[in-house]
């Protein structure tokens, strides 16, 4: 009898230790309550106007901690179903696509781009890696608002680029050798999805999103817009609702693996969140590593979100959308939001989550 | 007086310049409002399911727009402004809207 209870306990503590994963729809953890949670809420959730659209606008928020959903609250139009444009977080979700191709071994990192997009031929030493640290050497302009002649990124969306926008970023003239510079560009995120083509091949290429990534991750209503000539707008244009982003979230935070397999190999993960030496303080918000942003030291500088453990890393979108993943704390954070001022920080929230979620 | 006419006749000539330097953006600048416009209220409304009246306040720019229509049955949205006119259509479950101007020239 004391030897079975001793057996029955060894079992569920067993199951209490084994890893979680979601299948469906996530496992539910003990939902977070309490004042922090609060002081969390006061600051993402404020009065919302729909009209003067002022201020902080968070459409979802959404906690994972170790694989279970501890928070999760909607405002706005935003429902758990609604696929939300993620903007620049397409950037690291193609990186992510790409990640898969690379375990497949249909590239590697110092391969010249022009070898899978001859459009590119102009710039012949431009190589994978230096699009993924957004370091071209390609003269962009990434202003959207503020320059809206100037801008490359809103010619390449609406206007003269849109048609084929890989070619429209291949016609700009380099300002820097490639490799050297880091300057963001949703010009060098697009070249990537054009390079993927031919990587994957023309026919896989259509459905390699969903093959490669979103259908192993069980992501099963992710939508991605292509130019006229069918090249996914890495860019911009990914829609997921934030339930299935924080699957991605959950695959980078245990570096790569999806249950037994490892989808993404353990060197592209750390290329990814290995910071580019060509970084200059303050040219961006956070510091770039390959397509995802990270909470390092660099160039001098402390790490951008002092709040936050300093292997935080995130994937971030205009309009304060924003995946972090913080695999120390075993926490993956959604934000999505409709903010159209500069109010919002990546700081404030990271920190008031880190206190909600106190044990 | 000599003076002044010989520096407007020299702005004249840098302004003619810089329009000749930047005139594919130029040229291109007016379909900005309208484009944008189509493109994103059609995702707002066919891809991330939004209402109308939502997905009107969320393209909404400084700039005003002259005509919109969205007819609900082929998914397509006509947008006018600046004098140029943008289309944008949903297309698929994965595919979702793409712009697909026919500029008004």
């Amino acid at each position: 009898m004391r030897k079975s209870l001793s057996l029955f306990l060894l079992l569920i503590s067993f199951t209490v230790q084994a890893e979680q994963w979601p299948g469906e729809q996530w496992p539910t953890g003990a939902k977070i309550s309490g004042a922090a949670v609060e002081a969390l809420e006061t600051y993402a959730f404020p009065p919302r106007d729909d009209t003067t659209r002022q201020g902080i606008r968070t459409d979802a928020l959404l906690i994972i901690r170790d694989s279970q959903l501890i928070y999760e609250r909607y405002a706005g139009p935003t429902r758990a179903e609604t696929p939300h444009l993620t903007w620049s977080i397409s950037k690291s979700l193609m990186a992510t696509v790409l990640g898969v191709a690379y375990g497949e071994d249909l590239f590697k990192l110092d391969d010249p781009v022009s070898k899978f997009y001859p459009a590119l031929e102009k710039h012949p030493a431009i190589t994978v890696a230096d699009l993924l640290h957004w370091a071209s050497g390609l003269d962009w302009q990434e202003d959207y608002e503020y320059a809206p002649l100037k801008s490359s990124v809103v010619a390449m969306l609406y206007t003269r680029g849109h048609r084929d926008m890989p070619a429209f970023t291949a016609n700009h003239d380099a300002y820097a050798p490639p490799g050297q510079t880091f300057r963001y560009s949703s010009g060098d995120s697009n070249l990537l999805a054009a390079a993927l083509k031919n990587m994957v091949g023309p026919q896989r290429y259509p459905d390699y999103p969903w093959t490669a990534l979103f259908e192993p991750l069980g992501i099963r209503h992710a939508v991605w817009e292509t130019d006229a000539g069918g090249t996914f707008v890495a860019s911009s244009y990914a829609y997921l609702t934030a339930r299935d982003l924080a699957r991605v979230g959950l695959l980078m935070a245990r570096d790569g693996r999806w249950h037994d397999r490892q989808l993404l190999p353990k060197d592209w993960v750390a290329f990814n969140r290995t910071a580019f030496a060509g970084y200059k303080v303050h040219q961006d918000e956070a510091v770039p590593g390959g397509q995802w942003w990270l909470n390092r030291p660099a160039d001098g500088a402390a790490a951008p979100w002092p709040d936050a453990p300093p292997d935080t890393f995130a994937a971030l979108g205009h309009w304060g959308q924003a995946l972090y993943v913080i695999p120390s704390e075993k926490l993956v954070i959604v934000r999505y939001a409709d903010d159209r001022d500069g109010n919002y920080r990546h700081n404030e929230l990271l920190k008031r989550v880190l206190k909600a979620v106190q044990p | 007086m000599k003076l002044l006419k010989r520096v407007l006749l020299l702005a004249l000539i840098v302004l003619l310049g810089w329009i000749w330097l930047e005139r594919e953006n130029l040229w291109a600048f007016p379909d900005i409002i309208s484009a944008y416009t189509a493109k994103e209220y059609c995702s707002c409304r066919y891809v991330m399911n939004n209402d109308a009246e939502y997905c009107r306040g969320y393209v909404k720019q400084w700039l005003p727009t002259s005509r919109f229509s969205d007819d609900s049955a082929s998914k397509t949205i006509t947008v006018s402004g600046m004098g140029r006119s943008n289309r944008a259509q949903w297309l698929s479950e994965r595919q979702g809207c793409r712009l697909n101007p026919q500029v008004n020239r």
